[in-house]
């Protein structure tokens, strides 16, 4: 049995609420924003090493580099947000190091940072010296980048970006010692 | 190249604009041209070279170069294509530029390696026991003038040169800058030249000095003396006939009656020796890591 609807009304709102009402939703948002920057979490990252070679990677080892790629990208989005060097102390070497403390270098000359939030990071070792004394690792990395001059926001992407790592291991740790980003694996 | 046209109201009002016209829809008029600038990536960058970025429109902007080991800043006109200088692009790795004029646009490329002209060279070990499987082993990582990973492939070759000995060459393929080898130690003890080298200009070369493995064919003679009986063994030598280093140890051990005694002598110029006080006829024999030697009878004596 078809039964007549009845006529579909819309309410009628005062300009002013409607302008309250969307300032009101715009500020949830921003707060809401702010509330998923702040709660932006250490880097996630994880390892596999099912293509690594000749040398089996040892699950101690597998733990050690996820922790320390782990802390270096924590501290690489603080260098670059603070335009500090301090946080990337022994956690790159080489080439790697360099590049940060240029890279540093020229946005605190320009007034410019940069940073790295909600970071994963997927990580692949592909090669694993026989002797234990350099990874290769392929890191498929997801985050958002922000780059501003002073305060203002000029750049903003969600980006995937692809890195070729080799790090070696020192001390007490492993270290970064290439950090480069290629468009795609070979 | 696109316009837009945002107009701005405020609250209506009823305005007296003349005769005629009761009310206007007029407040706050705000007209604001916000230009998209169309920019143009390098169709190739390679690391150290220039480059440039094409941009349309016009009028003067702002660019900002992001980049792996860069972030610049500076004026630029539109409609100009932007020069990026070889300085500014020596590290491999993607690129974001931004050009602001009323709003900001962006542009990313990739800075691919130059070609390789070093190789870092890492072997191990630094000292070898001859005829081992797998003993030596080498990886080379190919990097441009300007440490990038050079990550096309090309092949490296490997050679291992031992005096009097011809050279053995391993041929192997980089792979994300990447190429090894592994290999078993030769037959001689000495100097093993290791060198890794792309197409015969960029070369680097390692020594592992292979040293002689664990004796081997011990022999050994003895003979009574004033002071005692007196052994030593004929020049220890490995399976490969090189003489083992001095300090390796040999242990002889005197059989007499019940008794049984050993000492420890190292290895000294090939040859290791001992005095043994023993009475009465005896049975001594020698041994150095798993290698046993043969049995020598000396006599009593009186």
């Amino acid at each position: 049995m078809l039964q007549a609807l009845p006529p579909r009304v819309l309410p009628i709102i005062p300009s002013g609420i409607r302008r309250r009402t969307v300032a009101i939703a715009a500020s949830f948002l921003l707060m809401l924003s702010n509330s998923v920057f702040a709660a932006d979490s250490a880097p996630q990252v994880t390892l596999s090493v099912a293509k690594a070679g000749p040398r089996e990677v040892e699950a101690l080892t597998q733990r050690s580099i996820v922790r320390d790629y782990k802390f270096a990208w924590a501290n690489l989005d603080l260098a670059l947000q603070s335009n500090s060097t301090a946080p990337l102390t022994g956690l790159l070497v080489g080439p790697a190091a360099a590049w940060l403390n240029d890279a540093v270098t020229s946005q605190r000359r320009n007034g410019i940072s940069r940073r790295y939030s909600n970071q994963v990071h997927k990580l692949d070792a592909v090669f694993y010296a026989p002797e234990g004394d350099v990874i290769e690792l392929h890191d498929t990395a997801e985050y958002d980048l922000e780059v501003l001059d002073g305060s203002r926001s000029i750049h903003t992407e969600h980006a995937i970006a692809r890195y070729i790592v080799l790090m070696t291991p020192g001390a007490d740790r492993w270290v970064i010692r290439q950090l480069q980003s290629v468009p795609q694996f070979e | 190249m696109s316009w837009s046209i945002n107009i701005l109201c405020s609250d209506r009002r009823p305005i007296q604009w003349g005769a005629g016209i009761s009310v206007l829809l007029v407040g706050l008029v705000t007209l604001t041209f916000a230009q998209d600038v169309s920019l143009r990536p390098p169709a190739s960058a390679i690391a150290g070279n220039p480059a440039a970025v094409g941009t349309d429109g016009s009028g003067s902007a702002t660019l900002y170069l992001v980049g792996p080991s860069i972030t610049l800043k500076r004026n630029v006109e539109l409609g100009q294509s932007i020069s990026l200088s070889a300085k500014e692009l020596q590290t491999s790795g993607r690129y974001i530029a931004i050009v602001c004029a009323s709003r900001c646009n962006s542009v990313s490329f990739f800075v691919v390696p130059a070609k390789p002209v070093s190789l870092t060279f890492l072997v191990h070990p630094s000292r070898a026991p001859v005829a081992q499987n797998d003993a030596v082993s080498g990886v080379a990582i190919a990097f441009d003038e300007f440490h990038n990973l050079a990550l096309t492939s090309v092949p490296v070759q490997f050679q291992l040169t031992i005096k009097s000995s011809a050279p053995m060459s391993r041929n192997a393929e980089t792979h994300d800058g990447i190429a090894w080898f592994r290999s078993s130690s030769g037959k001689s003890a000495g100097p093993l030249q290791v060198t890794a080298s792309i197409g015969g200009d960029v070369s680097t070369r390692r020594v592992v000095q292979q040293v002689a493995s664990d004796p081997c064919n011990l022999r050994i003679k003895g003979e009574r003396t004033a002071k005692g009986i007196v052994v030593e063994t004929e020049p220890v030598r490995d399976c490969s006939g090189n003489p083992v280093p001095d300090g390796t140890l040999v242990t002889f051990t005197a059989k007499g009656g019940n008794e049984t005694s050993s000492v420890d002598a190292p290895v000294k110029q090939d040859v290791a020796r001992a005095t043994i006080l023993a009475k009465g006829p005896v049975v001594i024999s020698a041994a150095s890591g798993v290698a046993m030697g043969n049995e020598v009878r000396v006599g009593g004596g009186d």
